[in-house]
């Protein structure tokens, strides 16, 4: 019996492993192959379009590449202030959001987290056909700011938050700082955002690699070629009619997903951590 | 759930209140755009002189540039226009404007949206300058898009002399000009095609690899074509590497465009494609491939299942396509210098990019400037001249064919890619075969529709009624086309 | 004793300010704004004013009609079941592995953060990616299976319409199993530790924890999954629109590829487009609905009833008092 029992245990831990081996590589392959493509010249590239051996064409890649109008360092900064303002809004506003459902007791509290609920089943889609029309008509095509304000609304991320709240926070703390005579934004900023720390940097990782990767919109909205973010560039380098430099199509793609794998890592200690999230409903 | 439509109620109210607020934002905004608007009655009261002034011949000096402008902004898809414009301010050191360019790639179709709103949007980022490719110009000179054009006249072009004096094709001039006569567009590039084969399989299959004799075999006309890849076939060789390599020529050869008086109009020389690409299939005349994708790629250097013996396509499929996948850099190195080309069959054309002008533009004399040194300059200072000897960024550039047939006729077309042939040989002639006047406004839409369709029915996945109502759905479904 | 009388229920208010406003200028007026065109005759490039249309439903029964609609719909749809099902089992076995304490596995953590990874890459790379593995008629799946012997002579993958559906929805699939992992280890993380002590104490085994304990203490985090799923699967956009356009012949086109394609591709149909983006919030509000019914919890919901009905209670029992008072 325990001999069997001990099998068993054995066989589920070997299929466990396989299993998640076996999905790891999964995951890396993707990776690697567009690594290595990014050193493959495209001849190499069109004959055999995956190898898992690095060639020698790394530099002259990296030339095309800037040779066509590509200025990694721009794309790079612009992408950075769309992500990290929309990703800074998304975490704060939403954690204050949250807060006011979690630790105060008013009349409308029920009906707006109702409200929540609602408006995170409205399809981004359905909106950016009327969202595209305003801002062309109030002039704000080629600003950044119709790709960040609109971050500070994230219901989904609200909704993340409370549940996080409701399982964290104690009221006792709130109290205590009161009585300290502690203002209410002060102790949601100097209180509640510390506790909320693993709750916002899974948050963060997530609004982060959405901003990043948006291409729809800013493609649309941003026309000025001082402005282009990175997935805007490197669609460029695909635009080209009569030839395709795959290698440096794909040197452009490792660029633009280097500075996630950073955000990606600093934050992931919080991934393997874990962020505890309420079950409670009301 | 009263409270919760009692909240909504609340929303409604405090978002009429937001809209008035935004009306009243509007109304401010509108300001600056009406400052624009009075701008452009004043350039319209500009057009009034110039209509005035037209029954003597135009010339630069009566186009008048706004003075307070000093930028050009220049719309494309790709940055050969945008380099362009570097070489012409390095020519003319004293041209007093910056050029800002916007490059939207097609790829994701986002560029047309995107100038679309632009051009509507008006105002100081409207472009001034902007490119239209083969697949969607006709929008722009013809179709919904076409009031936004500039006549080339109105900005200070002598169009009708200077056409003549640079021998401009004519399908290029089809094309270019809007319903009221006016061209408000010409390309830079001459894209008649030709079929470009490969000389040693020639040779194998009928002895010689003389252009004259080839010609002779492959058309014209599309039975001696079969008939050629019949012969080819019995050799082990295939005749194009796939249905896309004719569907070019089918395209370009039928005599109307997928849409007459707003209706689906299928050419009976269209519809045969079903019937010559489905040809192709049965008796495995080719190796399958899509164009554009790694296996149409690897037939140019024999890198496929069979040898494939020609393709066909305009001078810049040779230079930025072929010559590329060849496999090699010199004559002996994989296919390079093994090809040769031959009129083909049947006229076509491919491709191309054209330029044009806003109407709106405040500065129409500098855009005209510009414009008549991209497209109408047949001078050895002009671009079309560097661009057909392939030395706009120094000699041993990349050649191509142009517009203008009195450039064509003082360049060299010579390749060592061809063997040492001549292009323009071939080229110059191809031009005059090509027909502007069967583009219509959809056809980037309608080509994917029915190239999807088509390889469904070679596929042996449908008839070829279920077919041809299948490819009628999609068109009705997704376009404003009457469809019967 | 109130202290000075501070109300701190203004704070609510307060705090929710910047989320409303915001929902309000860039969610709220562009819903309504689509849902006016929807209306109206708006179609054609560069028009701002439009009319409203003698039917107002005009464009809602010709999209309701629109064969290549209804075949998106089923697309979608098919789709999002045959990517969200494994994507759903999955990622709560792989939960139910990493939140074992008894048998942990090592390097969890480094699978973790795998497992989330492919989430990173933006969609326009995986579809290059992706079509590249599967070309033809040279291509390495082609080459793999054709020196395994499984196959004789290169497979036109992509132009069958159940294969390339198949593969949209694995790469949905694959991309979005790590993210509802880490969803659901949050919540399980949540869930009280005393719970899981008294079932061990209990000697429940791995297995009857999970679906005794695990699971429906899991509830509000399984809706949360379930509804941004149906939400973002009924949405899918990127993957159809940059992989195969929409084909073959229709079989990937989703609603949202379809609705991209009548506002901006060729005809500029707004009106229609906006008509058909209604369509699918109702269509996504009704199946979240439903969902919700499905998964509320019963318990909260007598709760609630007894609430309300004790204060109801209450206020007649005070409205009794006060008439007798009077």
């Amino acid at each position: 019996m325990n001999k069997k029992k001990r099998a068993s245990y054995y066989i589920w831990k070997i299929i466990k492993y396989i299993t998640c081996i076996f999905l790891a590589i999964l995951t890396i392959l993707p990776f690697w192959i567009m690594l290595v493509n990014a050193t493959r010249s495209t001849y190499e590239i069109q004959q055999n379009s995956i190898s898992l051996l690095p060639s020698k064409y790394f530099m002259n890649n990296l030339q095309i590449l800037l040779g066509k109008s590509f200025n990694p360092l721009k794309g790079f900064i612009n992408s950075m202030i769309i992500s990290g303002g929309a990703t800074a809004c998304t975490v704060y506003f939403s954690s204050l959001t949250a807060y006011a459902l979690v630790a105060y007791d008013w009349k409308l509290r029920q009906s707006f987290f109702t409200l929540i609920l609602a408006v995170m089943m409205i399809p981004a889609q359905v909106t950016s056909i009327g969202f595209y029309q305003f801002m062309y008509r109030i002039g704000m095509t080629n600003s950044f700011l119709p790709l960040i304000l609109p971050a500070i609304a994230a219901p989904i991320t609200v909704f993340f938050m409370r549940q996080y709240l409701i399982s964290t926070l104690s009221l006792d703390i709130v109290n205590s700082a009161r009585i300290d005579g502690a203002g209410e934004f002060h102790i949601f900023n100097r209180i509640i955002i510390p506790i909320m720390k693993p709750a916002i940097a899974t948050q963060a990782i997530f609004a982060f690699v959405a901003s990043w990767n948006n291409l729809f919109l800013p493609l649309i909205l941003l026309t000025d070629k001082d402005k282009y973010t990175m997935p805007i560039m490197v669609s460029l380098l695909r635009g080209d009619i009569y030839k395709t430099e795959f290698g440096s199509v794909y040197l452009g793609l490792s660029l633009t997903v280097l500075p996630l794998f950073v955000v990606y890592f600093l934050l992931s200690k919080y991934i393997i951590a874990g962020v505890a999230l309420g079950g409670v409903k009301e | 759930m009263k409270r919760f439509t009692a909240l909504l109620i609340a929303l409604l109210l405090l978002l009429s209140m937001a809209l008035i607020g935004c009306g009243v934002k509007d109304n401010k905004t509108d300001e600056p755009t009406g400052q624009s608007d009075t701008k452009q009655e004043e350039t319209k009261k500009e057009d009034k002189k110039e209509e005035a002034k037209e029954e003597t011949p135009a010339t630069n000096d009566q186009v008048t540039n706004d003075p307070d402008v000093k930028v050009i902004n220049l719309w494309s898809f790709t940055d050969e226009v945008p380099k362009m414009l570097d070489k012409f301010k390095e020519l003319n050191p004293d041209f007093p404007y910056e050029i800002k360019t916007t490059i939207i790639a097609t790829t994701d179709g986002a560029y047309q949206p995107a100038l679309d709103a632009a051009l509507a949007s008006g105002g100081a980022d409207a472009p001034d300058i902007f490119t239209a490719e083969a697949a969607f110009v006709l929008k722009y000179t013809q179709g919904d898009a076409s009031p936004y054009a500039a006549a080339y006249k109105d900005l200070g072009i002598d169009v009708d002399n200077l056409l003549k004096e640079a021998e401009i094709a004519q399908y290029t001039v089809d094309i270019g000009t809007n319903p009221d006569g006016n061209l408000v567009g010409l390309g830079y590039q001459a894209t008649g095609g030709a079929f470009i084969y490969r000389r040693s399989i020639a040779k194998d299959v009928w002895g010689t690899d003389d252009p004259a004799v080839i010609k002779d075999k492959v058309g014209p006309g599309w039975d001696k074509f079969f008939a050629a890849a019949a012969e080819l076939r019995a050799k082990g060789y295939g005749i194009i590497s796939g249905d896309g390599d004719l569907w070019h020529a089918v395209e370009n050869s039928s005599d109307k465009g997928w849409i007459v008086d707003g209706k689906l109009n299928i050419d009976p020389k269209r519809e045969e494609f079903l019937d010559l690409s489905k040809k192709l299939k049965d008796n495995d005349y080719h190796n399958d491939t899509q164009d554009w994708q790694d296996a149409w790629f690897a037939d140019m250097k024999d890198a496929g299942a069979k040898k494939v013996f020609g393709f066909f396509g305009p001078a810049w499929l040779i230079n930025y396509v072929m010559a590329e996948n060849s496999g090699g850099s010199a004559p002996g190195e994989g296919t390079y210098g093994d090809w040769a080309v031959c009129e083909p069959p049947v006229g076509f054309f491919w491709g191309g990019t054209w330029v044009l002008a806003n109407k709106d533009t405040r500065v129409p004399a500098a855009v005209g400037e510009i414009l008549e040194w991209i497209t109408l300059d047949s001078s050895e200072t002009g671009l079309q001249y560097y661009w057909a000897n392939g030395t706009l960024n120094g000699p041993g550039g990349t050649k191509d064919t142009v517009a203008s047939g009195a450039v064509m006729s003082k360049s060299d077309g010579t390749l060592d890619f061809l063997g040492y042939q001549n292009m323009f040989e071939a080229f110059v002639p191809a031009g005059e075969f090509a027909n502007g006047k069967n583009l219509t406004q959809y056809d980037e839409s309608i080509n994917i529709f029915w190239r999807d369709q088509v390889r469904e029915y070679t596929a042996g996945n449908k008839s070829r009624e279920q077919t041809l109502a299948d490819f009628k759905q999609q068109v009705a479904d997704n376009l404003d086309v009457i469809v019967e | 004793m109130r202290h000075k009388g501070v109300n701190y229920a203004k704070y609510g208010y307060i705090f929710c300010i910047p989320f409303i406003l915001a929902f309000l200028f860039f969610s709220f007026y562009p819903i309504v704004y689509t849902t006016v065109i929807g209306f109206t005759d708006l179609k054609g490039m560069g028009r701002t004013d439009f009319t409203f249309l003698e039917n107002p439903f005009q464009n809602f029964i010709t999209i309701l009609n629109n064969g290549s609609f209804r075949q998106s719909l089923k697309n979608t749809i098919i789709i999002w079941i045959t990517n969200f099902i494994p994507q759903i089992l999955l990622a709560l076995l792989l939960t139910a592995w990493f939140t074992n304490n008894r048998h942990k596995i090592k390097g969890q953590g480094l699978f973790k953060v795998l497992f989330y990874m492919p989430n990173i890459i933006t969609a326009a790379t995986i579809a290059i990616l992706f079509y590249s593995l599967f070309g033809y008629p040279k291509g390495p799946i082609n080459d793999l299976f054709i020196t395994m012997g499984i196959i004789d002579e290169p497979v036109y993958f992509l132009i069958n319409k159940a294969t390339a559906r198949g593969v949209v929805s694995f790469i949905q699939f694959w991309m979005w199993y790590g993210h509802t992992m880490i969803i659901l280890i949050s919540g399980v993380l949540g869930i009280n530790p005393e719970i899981f002590e008294a079932s061990d104490i209990d000697g429940a085994n791995n297995i009857q924890t999970f679906f005794y304990v695990t699971l429906p203490n899991l509830r509000t985090i399984l809706l949360y999954t379930l509804i941004t799923s149906l939400i973002g699967g009924l949405n899918m956009y990127d993957i159809p629109k940059l992989f195969l356009l929409g084909g073959p012949d229709n079989a990937t086109l989703t609603t949202s590829v379809f609705i991209y394609n009548q506002a901006f591709s060729g005809s500029y149909m707004y009106n229609r487009a906006a008509a058909a983006s209604m369509i699918m919030f109702v269509i996504i509000a009704i199946l979240s609905g439903i969902i919700f019914f499905i998964m509320r919890d019963k318990d909260v919901v007598q709760l609630k009833k007894q609430k309300r009905k004790l204060k109801k209670e209450l206020k007649n029992a005070e409205n009794m008092v006060r008439r007798a008072v009077e």
